[in-house]
C-alpha cells in the first residue's frame, strides 16, 4: 500500500483531500501544523477530531505528527517581505512534511489545495512552493469547486467539525502575494535559517499513536 | 478608543476595530504592555496575554481578543487603550482627523 503525508489543517479540505486518497487505497500519516500562538487551541483541537472521525469513517488507523509552527511565522514576519508570508509558511510546511515523509517511508504530500481558493493557491503561488518538493504533491482537490468539496465533507461527516469555532491563522498579511517570483521568495528565505527552523520543528514536534486520538 | 467591538467570521474571538485610524510602534507597545502582561510575540502582530485573555494587536490598532464573552473583551480593549494612549507607542494615521473618513473632494 502506497502511503501519504497527509497536512491537515482544522479546515473543510483536507480532510476531503485524505478520505479521497484513502479510498483510493492510500495509507496516510497526517501531519498538523501548530499555529499556535496565532491561532487558539480549538484550531488543533478541531485537526485531532477531525483525523479521528477519518478513521471511523475510513476504519483506517492514521498516526499524528503535531508540528509547533509558530516559532517560523515569527521569524518570518520579522525578517521577510510581509506580503509573501504565506509563501514561507507553505514551503516551511511542504519541508516538514517531505522529513516526516522520510521518516514514514512515504511517497508524497497530499494536501487539500485547490485552484484559486485563497491568495496563496494561484498558478504562481503553487509553482513556487512546489520548487521546495522533492517529493510529488498530490492534490486531489485542485480543480473542484468550494461547494463541490462541502458536498463530500457533509457526506463524510467532517464538514460540521470543520466549521465549529476556531480562531483563523492572525499572522496572515493583509495584502497577501497571489503571483510571487521564485526568485523573490528564495531570496527573502536568505534571511532566516531555515535548516534551524526546520530541526527546530521536528524537535518540537510530537507524534499520536491513532488509538490515542 | 475602540468603537466596535464584533465576533470573528470564526466566532472564536471577538474583534475590536479603532474608531480613529493610528499605527503602532511595537517595540515601545511592548514597553509599556509589559509592565502589565506577558508578551508571546513581537512580530507583524503583537500578542499579549495577561489573566484575562490573549489579545493580538494589529499595527493599525486592531485588536483580535481570544474570548466569547463580549463584556470581557469589551473590557480587555479599554484596558489596552488606557495603557495606550497618550504614549508615543501610539501615532495617529496622517488623514486620521475626526472619523477617518476621507474627503470625496
Amino acid at each position: 500500500m502506497s502511503k501519504l503525508v497527509c497536512l491537515v489543517s482544522g479546515g473543510i479540505d483536507s480532510p476531503v483531500a485524505a478520505y479521497m486518497m484513502i479510498c483510493r487505497g492510500v495509507e496516510i500519516v497526517a501531519v498538523h501544523m501548530d499555529n499556535r500562538p496565532f491561532t487558539d487551541d480549538k484550531n488543533l483541537d478541531k485537526a485531532l477530531l477531525l483525523i479521528r472521525h477519518l478513521q471511523e469513517v475510513t476504519k483506517n488507523p492514521i498516526r499524528t505528527y503535531v508540528v509547533p509552527h509558530g516559532p517560523n511565522h515569527i521569524a518570518f514576519a520579522k525578517n521577510c517581505n510581509r506580503h509573501l508570508h504565506c509563501l514561507f509558511c507553505r514551503r516551511m510546511m511542504y519541508r516538514v512534511a517531505e522529513r516526516i515523509a522520510e521518516r514514514e517511508g512515504a511517497v508524497g504530500i497530499l494536501t487539500g489545495e485547490s485552484m484559486g481558493q485563497v491568495a496563496s493557491q494561484t498558478v504562481q503561488n503553487l509553482t513556487v512552493v512546489n520548487q521546495i518538493a522533492k517529493l510529488p504533491i498530490i492534490r486531489p482537490l485542485i480543480g473542484m469547486d468550494k461547494q463541490e468539496i462541502i458536498e463530500i465533507a457533509r457526506k463524510i461527516g467532517t464538514y460540521e467539525i470543520s466549521i465549529l469555532p476556531g480562531l483563523c491563522c492572525t499572522i496572515v498579511p493583509k495584502q497577501p502575494s497571489t503571483a510571487a517570483k521564485l526568485d523573490v521568495v528564495m531570496c527573502e528565505e536568505q534571511k532566516v535559517d531555515i535548516d534551524a527552523l526546520v530541526e527546530k520543528s521536528l524537535e518540537g514536534m510530537y507524534v499520536l499513536a491513532p488509538e490515542t486520538l | 478608543m475602540y468603537s466596535l467591538l464584533k465576533p470573528c467570521k470564526t466566532t472564536a474571538a471577538i474583534e475590536a476595530i479603532p474608531r480613529e485610524r493610528f499605527v503602532l510602534d511595537f517595540d515601545l507597545c511592548e514597553e509599556i504592555l509589559k509592565k502589565s502582561c506577558t508578551i508571546v510575540a513581537n512580530a507583524s502582530v503583537l500578542l499579549i496575554v495577561n489573566d484575562r485573555c490573549e489579545v493580538s494587536i494589529h499595527k493599525d490598532g486592531r485588536l483580535i481578543l481570544k474570548t466569547d464573552d463580549p463584556i470581557l473583551a469589551a473590557d480587555q480593549a479599554g484596558r489596552i487603550a488606557g495603557w495606550l494612549e497618550g504614549t508615543p507607542a501610539l501615532r495617529k494615521h496622517r488623514g486620521a482627523e475626526g472619523s477617518g473618513r476621507r474627503s470625496r473632494r
